[in-house]
């Protein structure tokens, strides 16, 4: 090979210091050391509470009376079935919202006569809350699943959108001078220059699509639900079953969470190309 | 590759304006040049004197405001696969490996996958990168993205290329090795180049056409025709190449510039 490039790889000189590998490997350690000393510091806070017994326990449950909880909800077979059903409530709220999100935005990114028709009508509704909805949902769709799925795609629908038509407006003006100069078609261009180079964008709107899914599920079960997490809450409070109401709210947490670092690890692979 | 009776480009009294904010501004002084077929012309001027603006149209990212550019007697009416460009930036596309890059420019020539793989990896080779092909532009140093650009646009057999500042973001050592193989690569595919730098040396070391452009509202000030051979250094090309240096960095200082008579 006549030619060499002189300059060492991009991090090859740190890389090779000694110990390099071993601060890695503790920052790791850091990294998971994090959430489980909060949770266990938060946990025996609420234990030192209930085991003082200076709250009520129907106001404030004790940590085992709210385990205590979830078994019961388990061994009755609700906590399984309002499981599924608000998880896949969320699920195809989610679908719909997001691919209705995303191929709008792919218009209105780069058709200037459907921007103009439709982005200041958009932007008006994003301030409009998912639980404002409710009422219409209820009229239109009835107090089936319909009404659960128009409200928790409403809310991903414009945060999905929203991303997706800023990531396809900031497409960088070198990639698309690039793609002209190499004699791409058009429907090149768009599929495998603007598509990608706005893919962050559209995956960010899908990550917080996915957290809105999850706090919007709950005011979609205020359309008189059956059964759901939102549902078995309301129930709750009807019995002022307080250990079950932590239980679920505590579920509906770890379950968000879950799924929110999910859709960030697939989606660092799929935009592998993006640093941040 | 390319027919050396092609990338006659010639620039007619070409200027550029744009809408500023308060009012229209010249970036582009009535200019004409001629690009002869397979020649080599550095473009050099101060920064902001419109070199780019140039460029820029010669690419077809920007219409001219009058007068017109000439592609082997074709209008200029966008960017085409006739016109390739190298950009500072490198320009590479970072879902693609360097593989992939090279590949999105033979998309146009129909091959068949095998076809397209093979030539691909020919065009990396030839750039010294065969073994890098599977790697994505962010594994790669400055250098090597550069390389991965100039066998992507080689690779399609352009007829004109463009290079605005192409080696401006690297180092010294580094873009002396990106000379030598710029030189080889153009030797062989003989495109009509030209290439915006503001590094005197670069320009004498590789053009054999320099132009010289005046502070903003740019137009061409020199032409010197440089005919010594290559590869060139200051040691060994004679004291003529010193000379019209010396008169380069003089005529590119602030202070001549304003004196240079219109």
């Amino acid at each position: 090979m006549a030619v060499t490039d002189l300059r060492p790889p991009p991090g090859g000189l740190r890389a090779r210091l000694p110990g390099a590998a071993g601060l890695r490997r503790a920052a790791g350690r850091a990294l998971l050391a994090g959430p489980v000393i909060s949770f266990a510091f938060v946990l025996g806070l609420w234990a030192a509470v209930g085991a003082a017994g200076i709250v009520p326990e129907t106001i404030f449950p004790a940590p085992w009376s709210v385990w205590a909880a979830t078994a019961e909800m388990w061994s009755m077979g609700t906590l399984q079935k309002d499981l599924s059903v608000s998880l896949s409530r969320a699920a195809v709220g989610f679908a719909i919202g997001a691919s209705l999100g995303v191929s709008l935005g792919l218009l209105t990114g780069r058709v200037p006569v459907i921007r103009m028709l439709l982005n200041p009508f958009l932007t008006v509704l994003r301030p409009i809350p998912a639980i404002a909805l409710v009422p219409v949902a209820i009229v239109w769709f009835g107090i089936g699943e319909g009404s659960k799925y128009f409200v928790i795609s409403y809310t991903v629908f414009l945060t999905v959108w929203f991303n997706t038509h800023h990531g396809m407006e900031y497409v960088p003006e070198t990639y698309l001078r690039a793609s002209r100069s190499l004699g791409a078609s058009k429907l090149r261009e768009f599929l495998t220059v603007i598509v990608p180079a706005a893919a962050p964008y559209i995956f960010a709107g899908l990550r917080l699509g996915v957290a809105l899914a999850f706090l919007s599920l709950v005011a979609a079960e205020l359309s008189g639900a059956s059964s759901g997490i939102g549902y078995r809450l309301q129930e709750a409070r009807q019995y002022i079953r307080t250990d079950r109401m932590f239980s679920l709210l505590i579920i509906l947490g770890l379950l968000g969470a879950a799924v929110d670092l999910a859709v960030h690890r697939i989606g660092k692979r799929l935009v592998h190309w993006e640093q941040s | 590759m390319t027919d050396h009776a092609q990338g006659h480009v010639r620039v007619e009294d070409v200027s550029i304006r744009f809408d500023g904010k308060s009012g229209p501004v010249t970036a582009l002084a009535p200019t004409s040049v001629e690009l002869k077929p397979g020649t080599f012309t550095a473009l050099i001027g101060p920064s902001g004197c419109g070199k780019s603006t140039l460029m820029n149209a010669i690419g077809g990212f920007v219409a001219p405001s009058s007068g017109r550019i000439t592609l082997d007697g074709q209008p200029i009416e966008g960017p085409s696969d006739k016109v390739g460009v190298i950009f500072q930036q490198y320009g590479l596309f970072p879902w693609f490996t360097a593989l992939g890059n090279v590949r999105f420019g033979l998309k146009r020539l129909g091959l068949s996958r095998r076809e397209e793989i093979e030539r691909a990896r020919e065009a990396l080779d030839e750039v010294g990168l065969g073994a890098h092909a599977g790697k994505f532009p962010q594994q790669l140093s400055g250098g090597m993205k550069q390389r991965v650009a100039i066998a992507r646009t080689f690779a399609f057999g352009p007829k004109v290329l463009l290079m605005d500042e192409p080696f401006g973001a690297l180092d010294a050592q580094t873009r002396l090795v990106m000379h030598e193989l710029l030189l080889k690569v153009w030797q062989k595919h003989r495109a009509t180049v030209l290439f915006v730098t503001h590094d005197v040396d670069e320009a004498l070391l590789l053009a054999d056409d320099l132009r010289v452009m005046s502070q903003a509202p740019g137009r061409l000030l020199r032409h010197y025709q440089l005919e010594q051979a290559r590869p060139r250094s200051f040691s060994r090309s004679g004291s003529d190449l010193l000379d019209i240096r010396d008169e380069v960095i003089g005529l590119l200082h602030p202070r001549s510039m304003l004196a240079e008579p219109a």
